[in-house]
């Protein structure tokens, strides 16, 4: 029973990336090497972002929030679109189009930050007596992440590998990429500076990235009209 | 169109190798997470179990030790299967007649769960001391308590069977469990399913315990001759215990009292006879008995490794038996008719000390059955040697097996000090004046405010020990810190003390594990994981639909559909 409930979160968590991938038109355009390749690069960039965590911040004994710390992190944090742009750009990509790297890319990250940070919980809480909702808000808050790592990447993709964009749009496109890169600090901030409880915070995440997904989406389709 | 997962690996074996040493990483992963042991319980609780024990064979007591089983109340609704539910019971609420009738017919169950008030908690008795119950709730609560007793220690019960404290913790518990009980529906994440989980080896049983008899002597003033020809007065008590849950066993009154009582003679007698003037020309032997609960099967030893002529020359015994709890009237059991001079001696020198204390002191005459080897007294082990022996006690008839032993309502709340200290004067005036032959004559010996006065801080200091020490004999190791006080006590007022190890036989076999940890768990139903399960399943087919027809359209998803299986062959 305890093991049923330990499989609805998994199914939760890792579900939407298997129905993504094979939803759209990335299984018909063998892109799993793509998202391969993506996953490993968010394994190298979480080791350096461990190693300047471990290096610059210091342990805070209470759980509170200090803001120079936490800009720090953020600033740490900004190592991810780092990392994003080596996979975006510098991965040599076979014969496949801009339309899906950005989306293999996005979901090879959000596939190995789901793994590499609620697998381990779940296979040790869930399957536990204690019935929490924990588990399933993490599966959400891992819903959230996936639109947020595609919404980022397809941003990524719009910055760094298309030329002829609009000039009115390059500002927003900048400002969102802002905005979508800082979200673990937002929301780390909110938890912790607000007080806010895990399932408020899951729910502002979910609503955020599904408001940033749109957004990415029509500046997405807004540079891609003068080209077609 | 197909992706061609042969043609991809057949490209990059590096990249497949790389992948392999990634799914082997993971999987040494997992296998360390596993061996992580889970305890990440909503309440742990430390819960002690009912006592399991054999007479001849016979399995008496709760034969189960682990339990994992749903909680619920005494709401529960009727005709409702209990067979897989550890019913939660406070001692407070407990509907006698309701337990009587599962336990008689043997009714399944998953187990039981009683729960004791504070007072009863001898480890934290800052809370109990300072509780607010009225005496009569007290007294209520005693007899409740004394006749579950009665009724556990006497029934073979096929579940498992803890006591606990109630706590803040298990009161929410209990209130949850019972809020969903009432309204009938099945427990659930939110409306508070809980699950108790004791984790504790299959009870084993204890081979050859050891019993220790500890004795101290006050040698007499040799007079020209053999000091053996001395004739000795013994005082006897035994201090184990047994009890419906041997952890929780202190026996405050039974047989507390007595051991107190005789350490304070053991330290009156000793301040006499250290001076040789005063030197009476007795022998005092002291003696501290274990395995009392069964038959007297330590006093019966002790007495065995006695020669001839020390068991000769023991003028009489007094045995000290439940002594605290008492008003204005004591008993003195013999085996002997009361006609016997040495009977009629004795018992007229306590009750002329009493009438001068106030109070009074009957006598109660049972005879033994010899071929009976069942002893209901503890004197009755002297008797059947030939010594006369008589206890003292506060019971006015003898308790049955297993009865009256210091289990679980034997707290140190019943226990009344100026009892005991009036008890211990009786003993002490009524052997003094023995001693030093002073019958009939009105003087006092161990008058308050003299240096022969009782000492009531000892005996509390004491009274305090013993009722925080569980002394169930099999549980008490041969060198317990607490066996070892008792030797060093009788040390320091004794000579020649002796502590005599030995192996308690007959027909009782104890099992342990006596103590545990309860963890409570709140869980979801299975409903729920079903209804969970299909919301998510519902909601993994909406995102895919919705994803196909916003990236290829709608027509795609119907022909992902419409596609005949034989095409599909084919492709492969």
């Amino acid at each position: 029973m305890t093991l049923f409930h330990f499989f609805n979160c998994a199914i939760l968590t890792f579900g939407p990336h298997a129905v993504y991938y094979s939803a759209t038109p990335l299984s018909e355009y063998d892109t799993l090497g793509t998202s391969i390749k993506a996953a490993l690069v968010y394994l190298g960039t979480a080791l350096v972002k461990l190693v300047c965590l471990a290096t610059f911040l210091k342990v805070s004994e209470n759980d509170s929030f200090d803001p120079y710390q936490e800009l720090l992190k953020a600033l740490i944090g900004f190592i991810d679109v780092a990392g994003l742009y080596f996979a975006l750009t510098q991965l040599t990509h076979r014969n496949i189009s801009q339309n899906h790297k950005f989306q293999a890319v996005g979901l090879g990250w959000a596939f190995a930050d789901s793994v590499l940070h609620r697998l381990a919980p779940l296979w040790v809480g869930a399957r536990g007596l204690e019935f929490t909702w924990d588990f399933i808000l993490q599966g959400l808050e891992a819903n959230a992440n996936l639109v947020l790592s595609i919404s980022l990447a397809a941003l990524g993709s719009l910055m760094w590998l298309r030329k002829n964009k609009p000039k009115t749009l390059i500002p927003i496109i900048y400002a969102c990429a802002g905005i979508v890169a800082t979200m673990p600090s937002i929301t780390s901030y909110l938890r912790r500076g607000l007080g806010w409880h895990f399932p408020k915070v899951v729910g502002f995440e979910l609503f955020t990235s599904l408001v940033m997904a749109f957004i990415s989406w029509q500046l997405f389709s807004a540079c891609q009209r003068p080209s077609s | 169109m197909q992706s061609n997962p042969t043609t991809m690996s057949s490209k990059n074996p590096r990249e497949r190798q790389m992948l392999e040493s990634i799914y082997s990483m993971i999987a040494l992963v997992f296998i360390l997470v596993t061996c992580v042991e889970l305890c990440d319980a909503a309440t742990v609780v430390d819960v002690y179990r009912l006592i399991q024990y054999d007479i001849s064979g016979v399995p008496f007591g709760s034969r189960f030790a682990t339990l994992n089983h749903h909680a619920g109340s005494l709401h529960f609704a009727p005709g409702v299967d209990l067979s897989r539910t550890v019913l939660i019971i406070p001692v407070r609420e407990l509907n006698i007649t309701f337990v009587k009738e599962y336990i008689s017919q043997r009714k399944p169950l998953g187990g039981l769960l009683f729960l004791l008030p504070q007072m009863f908690n001898f480890e934290n008795r800052e809370a109990a001391t300072e509780s607010k119950y009225q005496i009569r709730e007290k007294e209520l609560m005693k007899t409740v308590l004394v006749e579950l007793e009665r009724l556990l220690i006497h029934a073979n019960i096929p579940y498992p069977v803890y006591f606990a404290f109630e706590d803040d913790d298990i009161d929410a518990v209990l209130a949850d469990v019972k809020r969903s009980d009432v309204s009938g529906q099945p427990a659930t994440a939110t409306t508070g399913g809980y699950k108790l989980v004791v984790s504790a080896p299959e009870p084993k049983r204890i081979a050859s315990p050891s019993i220790t008899n500890i004795q101290g002597w006050l040698p007499g003033l040799k007079a020209d001759g053999d000091p053996n020809q001395l004739p000795t007065i013994a005082i006897v008590a035994s201090y184990d215990t047994f009890g419906t849950a041997p952890a929780l066993s202190v026996g405050s009154d039974s047989n507390g009292s007595g051991v107190v009582a005789l350490l304070e003679l053991a330290r009156l007698f000793s301040l006499l006879y250290s001076n040789p003037k005063t030197r009476g020309r007795y022998n005092l032997l002291f003696g501290l008995t274990s395995g009392g609960p069964y038959n007297y099967n330590g006093t019966h030893k002790w007495l065995r490794s006695f020669d001839q002529r020390l068991r000769e020359s023991i003028d009489y015994a007094i045995c000290l038996n439940s002594i605290g709890s008492w008003d204005n009237e004591l008993w003195i059991h013999v085996s002997k008719p009361p006609e016997n001079a040495f009977i009629k001696q004795i018992f007229e020198g306590f009750s002329t000390v009493a009438e001068e204390l106030g109070f009074e002191v009957g006598l109660k005459h049972k005879k033994i059955n010899i071929s009976n080897p069942r002893v209901a007294w503890e004197h009755e082990k002297f008797s059947k040697l030939r010594v006369t022996a008589a206890t003292l006690s506060e019971l006015s008839t003898a308790p049955e097996l297993l009865e009256s032993t210091g289990g679980l309502s034997d707290s140190r709340h019943f226990i009344n000090e100026t009892a005991i200290v009036r008890s211990i004067k009786l003993v002490a005036e009524s052997i003094a004046r023995h001693i030093y032959g002073c019958q009939g004559k009105n003087i006092q010996i161990f008058a308050d405010n003299t240096s022969l006065a009782v000492n009531a801080p000892y005996i509390r200091s004491w009274l305090d020990l013993l009722s925080k020490t569980p002394r169930v004999v099999p549980f008490l190791t041969k060198n317990d810190p607490f066996v070892m006080a008792l030797k060093k006590e009788l040390e320091d007022h004794t000579h020649e003390v002796n502590v005599h190890h030995e192996v308690l036989d007959g027909m009782f076999t104890l099992y342990d594990s006596t103590k545990a940890k309860l963890n409570i768990y709140q869980v979801a139903s299975v409903t729920f994981d079903l209804l969970l399960l299909l919301v998510l399943g519902s909601y993994l087919i909406i995102l895919f639909t919705f994803l196909v027809i916003t990236t290829r359209g709608l027509d795609d998803l119907i022909s992902l559909f419409r596609r005949p299986p034989s095409r599909k062959v084919k492709t492969a």
